[in-house]
Order: structure tokens, then C-alpha cells, then sequence
């Protein structure tokens, strides 16, 4: 028990190298084409055809989880013996539609919705086909009325409504095969196409894809297990022949979907930032042994937690063919990710453990708020012509993302610096020094990265529309963050403000940033207009008081600090 | 001598600096938030371009919650640009002496003003218009999609047409009064004047809309207002309409609707000779002439997202001897007689091409100014960077 402290890091290090194998195991999986076991449907197969929805070829796998996700916000329904995977939905709905009309997969939280449908369960939020479709023609109704209303201008109920009523499309759509584009062009001349076409007259079609997934679709509807993994196996080997690419793709995709690498990186930065927390706890009573351990410890997992979201990006990478930042989503996932190698520099530099805790904070943050986004359906989607450029992705969109990294870092690093100087006397001396020289540095790698990616994004402009700058939201946007962190500068360098003032500022950087970041596409849902408890705004609000309420924190005199009182 | 040195002093001072970026900041997040209710270049000109704007205390709050009517004056772009300006070369004269230490921040703030020079240039000689070319047909002139102009064509002369143009600034402000002018063939009085619109088909508008016209096209299609667009509504543009009433002394000559999507001709006979009218965009004429050859618009396949676009025009000016194809798709502009083309938009049906045409003197300073703060920052705080690292290592 002695020797616990030395050996935890390394115990720990052993428990998440077992994890990471667990997860890419489960991610390999029934790697198999066949049916594992006998008698068992070949969902791994099936889980790997390509096909095309959105413009991107993607396995059917992904294209079920999207689906699902789209409908009902979660990747698995409730089947039959519990909760399965989006595959066996979307084949269901092919194969055995009744069924699958009983399955929950409609989500509808407005109240005013539900009453309107007569669902009157109020124990569930989610509905089956069945139970919506006396209510179609209502639905169609109320959702004509609504499309007279710009979406800006809509109320929450109208929003649901045609939300409702563009998944209930949907669902006909995918269910009669006319979504997605699942006959892959195998010969010169063809391109991908519906099984089904929207001509119901035309001959259906008889390319050798088309006819190998109606045989597939016939086994698995009959039940043939034996049949069916025949012909998926005899599929696969034809695309493999003819369409390599794709398949490629398509089987690593699926292995990725299943690993979940940003989610389990996001607990990983949780329990790497408790561990942190409880290092700085038990600092008082074992500042020599337990103190460095845990931190030790922390570090290990945020290692291996940076390795897994570096995977997961690397990943998207060579799936999409392009640089690492192409959504809302992946900013937010590459944020987080920008954060943790800076941290550790910081962290070498200072070497007092509180850098590392606001990496973790921020790569789960991060990750949380990507989770969110996520929820819109596929995060590969195709970029629009105009800003189909990988060089200007690669480089304005990377650094000026990097510059929100930093300038979070620095308002994080302030945050513990205050609240860990105010309410507790954990900062003492070296640590109340350092931390502000942290603060303070990380700002000017933020001025630079930000400035030079604002700058980069002008000159992108300039290339494609001929104006450097045309003074829009988000352009605005990136202009105040630039601003901000050349007044936190400015001021330092003056005189005007110090420790105190350029973490107070720093903190109120975070504002500036989300604003930047998330507030200017709010503008279009208007802020002026309706929509105030959109939750989106609503989380962004929040976060904006909190940090206020955090800069007030800064504000205490020194006098009242518990740890400079403790430190004299 | 002195007074100047004590002038220059408190113009360098570092308090001024962060006062201005903080001025700077209310000011981009007013014209950030304005947009939500005007287009963005009303913005543009009223808040980055103007010495002072009068910003309403609403903006900062939603409607929803409380109304605050009144405005508060505040410094406008133009004169914390020529503050900011004023500070930097101030601050150089006083404080920075000229040493290799010091050479990342002087390069760093050269990079700065040239931005402030950039971005001034660009505000008092760009010039931005667009080409709208169908498919098979050739264009000599820019329109200007932020303004409107009624022209009244005298086409009687085969050779030459004779144009007399009304800017659209006087029809909407003349509200019920006649304009008149000696040019004129008629008078013309602004019956109805809607700065956005949009058209109503013949079986979309009600026989009240269709009767305010009494001749032209106006008979048969009608024009309703629309609110103009915003800034974050993206790049959409405001498409105007108006009902003229057209006199010669107090006889009537007819009604019309006039609007740039109108684009058959109506005519007007006066005195025995026949006049067009139309309401379009302000026109530029230019020695060159473009002709669309073909447009190309690619969709990813089984959805409506462009994969890109492209057009191929031949492009003819006889005074410098020029006839050539070029091909102009996303991200490769054409540059040529101090002008850039743009591949901006496209007709509705792919039947046509919108090119955005852009004349901007100062283009190139963005690029050098960018080049010099990088680099600058870079040495400046790499230096430290470096220093600080030595010492952590000793």
C-alpha cells in the first residue's frame, strides 16, 4: 500500500490500454462477412454496402444511423428484446414494413404536438408510424399553414410541426427505396441510383447492382439466413472487383461508427479532469505523494484520450478527403483537439497541474458540444462549390480555429486561476505566479493564430467574390476575437491592468469566442425575432453569465484571495 | 516645439490604443446586430464607413423582452480607423526606436496599417457590380445590383439608342409628387414604390393588384412589397418595383409596373414616337463585350448542392485587339482591364450566368499586410518564446 502512489499512474495506464483494446475489438467486431454464428442474418455485410445519400458514398450502416438519429435523436431503437442497432430498422422498414410502422422512432416533445396527434401518453417522447398516421392529413394541414411563415419566424410548434412532417416524407421515401441511392454504378456510364424510381411506370431497374440488392432484400425478408449471407458475400465481392473505393471506405467507416472515438475520448478528458480534481484535494495532505501521482495519472489518460480523438479526426480525414474542418461539428471536435498540445506545453512550462485540467475540461466540453451538433444527421456532409477549396480549408479554416482554441485555453486557465485563488487556498506562491504568465502567453499565441487566420479567411474571400472583407456576421465575429485578445495585450503592455485584469479579461474572452463562434449563426434565427429558448441559445446564454459571473470573481480584491492569504 | 512633442506624446499613448479597440468593438458588434434588420452594405456605409452613426439602444436587447426606443451617437468606423492610425505612426515616432528587437512588432504594425490603408482604399474606389448573362448571349455593361435606375429608351434612332435615366433614389422619394425634367418626353408620377418585391403571377394576384397597372406587362402580372433583406440573410439582394403613372401635361399616358425582372420591353408612344421604359439596375458600359458560350452547373448527385459551377465566355475588346475563350469557375476569377470576374451566381433554370465584376485598386494590400504581421508576430513572440524556453531548460 506504500508504494501505491508510484504505481498508480502505471496501473492506471494498464486499465486504459485495456480499454482502447476493448473499444477497437468491439469496433473490428464480427469482422466477418458471413453470419457468425448459424442462423444469424449477415448484418456485418449489410452494415458495409455502399450507397449514396447527400452527395457522399457511405456505408448503409451509417446512412441507418443518420437516419434513426434524424427521427428519433438516439443511433439504436427499441426492438424486439431491447435496444438494437439502426441497421436492423432500416432493413425491417424494407422488408417487413408493418412492423416496422409499430417501431418508435418519431420523436415529438412540443406538448402542443402531442395533443394535437392525440398522443396522450405523456410517459414517452417517442411514437410509432402507427400511432402518428391517423393524423397525416392534420399534420400536412398545419404544415402548409407554417411553410407561409419563414423558418426565422416560426414558432416552436410550427418548427415541430414541419420538422415532423419533413420526417414523415422522409420515412415514405426510404421505406418505398427511393432514399437512399442504394444501385451502385458497377459498369461505365451508370451512376448511383434509387432501387426505385419515382416514375412508377418505368421498367425497374436491371443492373447487376440493382439485381444482387433485390435478391439480398428477398433472403432477408424471408428469413434465410443461409441465402442471404451467400448473397451478400457475392455482392461484396463484386464491388470489390469493380467498385474498390468504395468498399474500402465503406468497411472502415463502419469500424469507425462502432468505436465511438469522440465519445470515448470525451470520457476520458471527464475522468482525467476528476482525477485532477481530486489531486488538487488531497494536495494539502499529500502534496508529495498523492499530489504528483493523480496528476501523473491525469496526464496518461489525457494522453491516450488525445490519441483516440486524434484517430477519430484522422479518420474524417481520409474518409472525407479533406482537412480536419469542414462543419460546425468538426470545429467544435478540432477545438478541443487544438486545446490539449498546447495545454501540455503550458502545462511543461508551469508544471502544476492545472493546465492539464483545463485540457480535459475543454476536450470534454468540446465534445459535448459536437454531440449536440451532431444530432442534424451526417457530419460528412459535401461542401457547397464555393468552399470546395482543401487549400483554403487547410489553412484559414485551420488556424483561425486554433485561434479559438487558444483564446479558450486562456479564458479556462484564468477560470481556474481565479477560483482557485478566491475560494480555496490550493494556489499557493509559485502557482499563483505562474498561472497569469500562462494566461498571458496563451494570449498572444491566440492574438497571432487568430489575427493570421482572420486575415487568411479575407485573402480566401478575396479569391473567390473579390472582396477582402465584406464586414458579414461571422467575418465580424472573427474581427471581435482578434480585437479582444490585441486589447488584453495593449492593456498589459500599458500598465493598465495585471494578473488580476488580463485573467478577468481573458475570461471574459469565452464570451467573445462563443459569440464568435455560435452567437452569429443564432442571428439569422433571431435573437430579435422569436426563438429565445431555442435550448442552443439558451446553453449560450447560460455559459455568457456564468462567465460574467466568473469575471465579478476576478474582480475581488487580492486582500480577500484565500490563497494570496494563505501564501503571506 | 515642446506643445507638438507633448500633442504627439498623448496621441501614442497606449491608454488611447485600448479605449479605440474597445470603441472598435462596440461598433462591429452594433453593425453586427444592425444586420439583423438592414442589408448589409446600408450597414457597411452607415456604420465602418461613416465618421459617427447614431446606434438604437434596441439592438442590444430582444423586442421580446422590453422595448427601448431612442439612439445613442457613437464614433463611426471611418474615424476610429484614422484614430487608430493616427496612434500607431504616433507611437512609432515616440516610443519604438529602431532596433533588431523591436523589428517583429515594427514590422507587425506596418502590417496594420496597411490593413487601415486597405480597407479605406476599398471603401472609396472598389467598385462591385454583377454581369447577368444568358446562355448564347453577349453583355457590355455591369449592373449595380445596390441601386435602380428608370430608363426611358428613345429608340428611334436605328444606330443608337438615346437613354434618360431617373435614379431610383427619386422615385422613392418622390411619393405622389411628379418628376419632371426637361429631358423627359413625360412626367412621371410615383404611384407606388416598394425598395423590395416580389411578383405575383397572372392567376397568384388578385384583380384589385392587377388593376393598378392600366398598361404594359403590369396588366397582366403584379408586384407585392416584401421586407428588403438583411444581413444575415445572406447575399440576397433587394429587387425594387414601382407603379408609374406617366403624363404628358395632365393627360394620362398609362400606368406601369416597372422592375428588373420585367425584361420584355414596354413601350410608350408619345407624340407619335415610341418610347421604352423599364426600372433596371444602374448600368455601366464597358469597350469590352462577354459573351457566354456555355454554363456549366454540377449537383452532387440525388440532392440540389452545387459541386461547382463554371462558365465559359469569350471575351472581345477590338480597341486592345482581344478575342479569346476563358473559362471562369469557382476560385479561378478572370483578371482583365483592372477588373476581376467572379463566378458569383446563375440564372435560375442554369439558362444563364452571374459574375460578380469587382475594380478594387487596394487588393493587394491584404496580402502584404498579411505576409508582414505574421512574420512579425512570429519573430516577436517566437523570440520570447525561445528565450523562455532557454530558461526553463537551464
Amino acid at each position: 500500500m506504500k508504494n501505491l502512489p508510484r504505481w498508480f499512474p502505471a496501473i492506471v495506464l494498464i486499465c486504459v490500454v485495456a480499454f482502447v483494446v476493448s473499444i477497437f475489438a468491439r469496433g473490428i467486431g464480427a469482422g466477418d462477412l458471413g453470419g457468425g454464428s448459424s442462423g444469424a442474418m449477415p448484418l456485418e455485410g449489410l452494415a458495409r454496402i455502399p450507397v449514396s445519400a447527400g452527395g457522399r458514398t457511405k456505408p448503409l450502416d451509417t446512412y441507418a444511423r443518420n437516419e434513426l438519429l434524424r427521427m428519433s435523436g438516439k443511433q439504436t431503437y427499441e426492438g424486439d428484446g431491447g435496444s438494437r442497432p439502426a441497421i436492423e430498422w432500416l432493413l425491417e422498414l424494407w422488408t417487413k414494413p408493418e412492423a416496422a410502422a409499430e417501431r418508435r422512432v418519431f420523436r415529438i416533445d412540443h406538448p402542443d404536438v402531442r395533443s394535437l396527434l392525440a398522443l396522450t401518453d405523456a410517459t414517452r417522447t417517442r411514437f410509432s408510424w402507427t400511432e402518428i398516421a391517423p393524423k397525416l392529413e392534420e399534420i400536412f394541414r398545419q404544415a402548409q399553414l407554417a411553410s407561409e411563415i419563414s423558418r426565422k419566424k416560426q414558432d416552436p410548434f410550427q418548427k415541430q410541426i414541419t420538422d415532423l412532417y419533413g420526417k414523415l416524407s422522409e420515412y415514405v421515401q426510404v421505406q418505398n427505396l427511393r432514399e437512399p441511392y442504394t444501385v451502385a454504378p458497377l459498369a461505365a456510364g451508370e451512376e448511383w441510383a434509387p432501387l426505385i424510381g419515382t416514375d412508377p411506370h418505368a421498367k425497374p431497374l436491371d443492373t447487376e447492382s440493382a439485381l444482387a440488392l433485390r435478391g439480398i432484400l428477398a433472403s432477408y425478408a424471408l428469413g434465410d439466413a443461409a441465402d442471404c449471407t451467400r448473397r451478400v458475400a457475392e455482392y461484396h465481392a463484386v464491388l470489390d472487383a469493380k467498385l474498390p473505393s468504395a468498399g474500402a471506405a465503406s468497411a472502415f467507416e463502419v469500424v469507425m461508427s462502432r468505436c465511438e472515438p469522440f465519445y470515448n475520448a470525451s470520457i476520458l478528458y471527464l475522468v482525467a479532469f476528476l482525477l485532477g480534481c481530486v489531486a488538487m484535494l488531497v494536495s494539502p495532505m499529500s502534496p508529495d505523494r498523492w499530489k504528483p501521482s493523480l496528476l501523473r495519472s491525469a496526464l496518461v489518460l489525457i494522453a491516450v484520450a488525445f490519441a483516440i480523438q486524434t484517430f477519430g479526426l484522422a479518420s474524417r480525414i481520409y474518409l472525407q478527403g479533406r482537412p480536419p474542418v469542414t462543419n460546425l461539428y468538426s470545429s467544435a471536435v478540432f477545438i478541443g483537439w487544438a486545446c490539449v498540445p498546447l495545454a501540455l506545453v503550458g502545462e511543461w512550462f508551469s508544471r502544476i497541474g492545472v493546465l492539464s485540467m483545463a485540457a480535459s475540461l475543454i476536450g470534454f466540453a468540446t465534445l459535448v458540444v459536437a454531440h449536440n451538433l451532431s444530432a442534424s444527421g451526417d457530419t460528412m456532409e459535401m461542401m457547397q462549390a464555393v468552399l470546395d477549396s482543401n487549400f483554403w480549408l487547410a489553412t484559414h479554416v485551420v488556424v483561425v480555429t486554433i485561434g479559438y482554441s487558444a483564446t479558450f485555453l486562456a479564458g479556462f486557465i484564468a477560470i481556474f486561476y481565479v477560483v482557485g485563488g478566491v475560494f480555496t487556498k490550493l494556489l499557493r506562491g509559485e502557482a499563483m505566479k505562474a498561472l497569469p504568465k500562462m494566461v498571458y502567453g496563451v494570449i498572444c499565441f491566440a492574438a497571432f493564430a487568430s489575427f493570421v487566420g482572420t486575415v487568411l479567411g479575407g485573402i480566401w474571400a478575396d479569391q473567390s467574390w473579390g472582396r477582402f472583407w465584406g464586414w458579414d456576421p461571422k467575418e465580424n465575429g472573427a474581427a471581435l476575437i482578434v480585437v479582444w485578445n490585441l486589447l488584453i495585450l495593449h492593456a498589459r503592455w500599458g500598465g493598465m491592468i495585471r494578473d488580476r485584469g488580463v485573467a478577468a479579461l481573458a475570461i471574459a474572452g469565452n464570451i467573445v469566442t462563443s459569440w464568435s463562434w455560435f452567437g452569429t449563426n443564432m442571428l439569422g434565427v433571431g435573437l430579435h425575432s422569436y426563438g429565445f429558448m431555442d435550448s442552443a441559445v439558451f446553453a449560450l446564454v447560460t455559459f455568457c453569465l456564468v462567465q460574467l459571473a466568473l469575471v465579478a470573481c476576478a474582480l475581488v480584491p487580492t486582500a480577500r484571495w484565500r490563497s494570496l492569504a494563505a501564501t503571506s | 516645439m515642446n506643445k507638438l512633442k507633448s500633442i504627439l506624446k498623448s496621441l501614442s499613448s497606449l491608454r488611447l490604443t485600448v479605449v479605440l479597440l474597445a470603441l472598435s468593438m462596440v461598433l462591429i458588434l452594433a453593425g453586427t446586430l444592425a444586420q439583423t434588420e438592414q442589408g448589409v452594405w446600408m450597414v457597411v456605409e452607415r456604420y465602418f464607413r461613416s465618421l459617427y452613426v447614431a446606434i438604437p439602444f434596441q439592438l442590444f436587447v430582444p423586442t421580446k423582452i422590453v422595448r427601448i426606443p431612442g439612439v445613442f451617437p457613437f464614433p463611426g468606423g471611418l474615424t476610429l480607423g484614422v484614430l487608430l492610425f493616427v496612434n500607431l505612426l504616433a507611437a512609432h515616432a515616440v516610443r519604438f526606436t529602431l532596433s533588431w528587437k523591436r523589428a517583429g512588432m515594427i514590422a507587425t504594425h506596418a502590417g496594420v496599417l496597411l490593413l487601415l490603408v486597405g480597407e479605406f482604399v476599398t471603401g472609396a474606389f472598389a467598385k462591385e457590380g454583377n454581369m447577368t448573362i444568358a446562355e448564347g448571349e453577349s453583355a457590355n455593361y455591369i449592373e449595380d445590383t445596390r441601386s435602380c435606375e428608370l430608363a426611358v429608351i428613345d429608340t428611334s434612332d436605328p444606330g443608337d439608342d438615346l437613354v434618360v435615366v431617373v435614379p431610383a433614389r427619386m422615385l422613392g422619394q418622390a411619393g405622389g409628387d411628379v418628376i419632371t425634367n426637361g429631358m423627359l418626353p413625360f412626367s412621371v408620377r410615383v404611384v407606388e414604390w416598394m425598395p423590395n418585391s416580389r411578383m405575383l403571377g397572372p392567376m397568384q394576384a388578385s384583380k384589385g393588384q392587377l388593376a393598378k397597372a392600366t398598361a404594359g406587362v403590369g396588366t397582366q402580372v403584379a408586384a407585392a412589397p416584401v421586407a428588403v433583406a438583411t444581413g444575415v440573410d445572406g447575399a440576397d439582394i433587394d429587387i425594387p418595383a414601382a407603379y408609374v403613372e406617366l403624363k404628358r401635361g395632365d393627360a394620362s399616358l398609362g400606368t406601369y409596373l416597372v422592375t428588373p425582372r420585367i425584361n420584355v420591353p414596354q413601350t410608350v408612344d408619345v407624340g407619335g414616337k415610341r418610347y421604352e421604359i423599364a426600372l433596371r439596375f444602374e448600368r455601366g458600359y464597358r469597350p469590352y463585350t462577354v459573351k457566354l458560350i456555355d454554363f456549366k452547373h454540377d449537383r452532387f448527385v440525388g440532392t440540389e448542392t452545387a459541386r461547382n459551377f463554371s462558365s465559359l465566355v469569350r471575351l472581345t475588346d477590338p480597341s486592345e485587339r482581344v478575342d479569346r475563350e476563358v473559362l471562369i469557375s469557382m476560385n479561378n476569377p478572370l483578371r482583365y482591364a483592372g477588373e476581376t470576374f467572379y463566378q458569383a451566381s446563375f440564372a435560375p433554370d442554369d439558362s444563364g450566368t452571374v459574375l460578380q465584376v469587382v475594380r478594387n485598386p487596394g487588393w493587394l494590400l491584404p496580402y502584404v499586410s498579411c505576409a508582414l504581421v505574421a512574420l512579425g508576430l512570429l519573430v516577436h513572440f517566437g523570440s520570447r518564446l525561445i528565450s523562455s524556453v532557454r530558461r526553463k531548460v537551464s
